[in-house]
């Protein structure tokens, strides 16, 4: 049996999902009821970020390469049976796949290589955009800052303690003892005194 | 799913172009691919001054008919032996005589695979294409 891609998102079809017939007998294969339904919804695969198609179109994915084209192609030619064929044939579809999967790697690093400098430009610019909203800058954070080095800001000083804890014991009639702790703050503690 | 006053498109060449189901035969609850239904016509193909002259030919029969009917698509998605699941776009149906010939002589459009199970070979082989 032949395993399909979906119509709508590009995902193999194993034997999941629903086939939809069209009275000019077309076929359009889902891989599951999620496709189905957007496809029911009338939108459009090439528009829809997670589809195979969109990925194709935003040159996200290895489109011109020889082991693409095993998959996409369909030969509809009988072959008649071959011991040696066949052997053949498993042992290349091993070997393409893993072919395949080294190129795409390759092709994954290329598109994804530029991507942290793009990000530190961003991050800089936006820096730049609202720099008043940053704490002033000794003159040597600021230098350090336009070089690119790491900048260690001043720590804020902890505040004073303010206020005390005081802890009373209290006798009880029974004769139990019961820790009582009563907080302060500092400006009863200066009336006090 | 096809019961009582469903509306069916009728797919050959009988003059039929809309029918009602008014029963499913041996069969409890809806009719799907392949299961016999009776009907009335309610629309005709070719209904018109122009279809005088060849009235004799295009229509076999007439609004108002009742006659027996076979399910050929069914929009009820359906799953098959081997696991898949199917639908169609619509429901339609060829007309029959008693005794299961087609009254029509072509079909326009696919007909759904079971019927190969359900021995309606004679509309098989008057389909375009059967999926």
């Amino acid at each position: 049996m032949r395993i399909d891609p979906c119509s709508f998102c590009g995902r193999p079809t194993y034997i999941k999902g629903i086939t939809f017939v069209r009275n000019d007998a077309k076929c359009f294969r889902f891989c599951r009821s999620k496709c189905h339904k957007n496809f029911k919804a009338k939108r459009l695969p090439r528009k829809v970020r997670w589809t195979q198609a969109h990925r194709m179109k935003a040159g996200k994915q290895m489109i011109v390469d020889s082991t693409v084209q095993f998959a996409a192609s369909r030969r509809n030619v009988p072959v008649r049976y071959n011991r040696e064929l066949v052997s053949q044939t498993v042992r290349a579809m091993g070997r393409i796949s893993e072919i395949r999967a080294r190129r795409e790697r390759a092709f994954y690093k290329k598109r994804i290589s530029g991507k942290r400098a793009q990000e530190v430009i961003e991050n800089r610019k936006l820096v730049a955009q609202s720099e008043h909203l940053l704490p002033r800058l000794q003159e040597k954070e600021m230098r350090a800052f336009d070089t690119g080095d790491s900048v260690v800001l001043r720590a804020k000083q902890k505040s004073k303690v303010f206020g005390t804890e005081r802890k009373k014991l209290r006798a009880r009639i029974d004769g139990s003892v019961e820790e009582v702790s009563q907080q302060t703050d500092g400006f009863n503690d200066i009336d006090m005194g | 799913m096809i019961q009582l006053k469903t509306m069916v498109n009728c797919i050959d060449n009988s003059g039929a172009a809309v029918v009602e189901c008014i029963k499913v035969l041996r069969k409890k609850g809806p009719a799907r691919i392949g299961d016999r239904i009776v009907v009335v016509v309610q629309k005709q193909r070719n209904f018109g001054p122009e279809s005088g002259t060849n009235s004799g030919i295009a229509n076999k029969v007439r609004r108002g008919d009742i006659r027996h009917a076979v399910v050929v698509r069914a929009r009820k998605e359906i799953q098959r032996r081997d696991g898949s699941v199917i639908k169609f776009d619509d429901n339609a149906c060829v007309l029959i005589n008693k005794s299961g010939d087609p009254i029509g002589t072509r079909l326009n459009g696919i007909v759904g695979a079971e019927l190969r199970n359900k021995h309606w070979s004679k509309i098989l082989s008057l389909a375009p294409l059967h999926l």
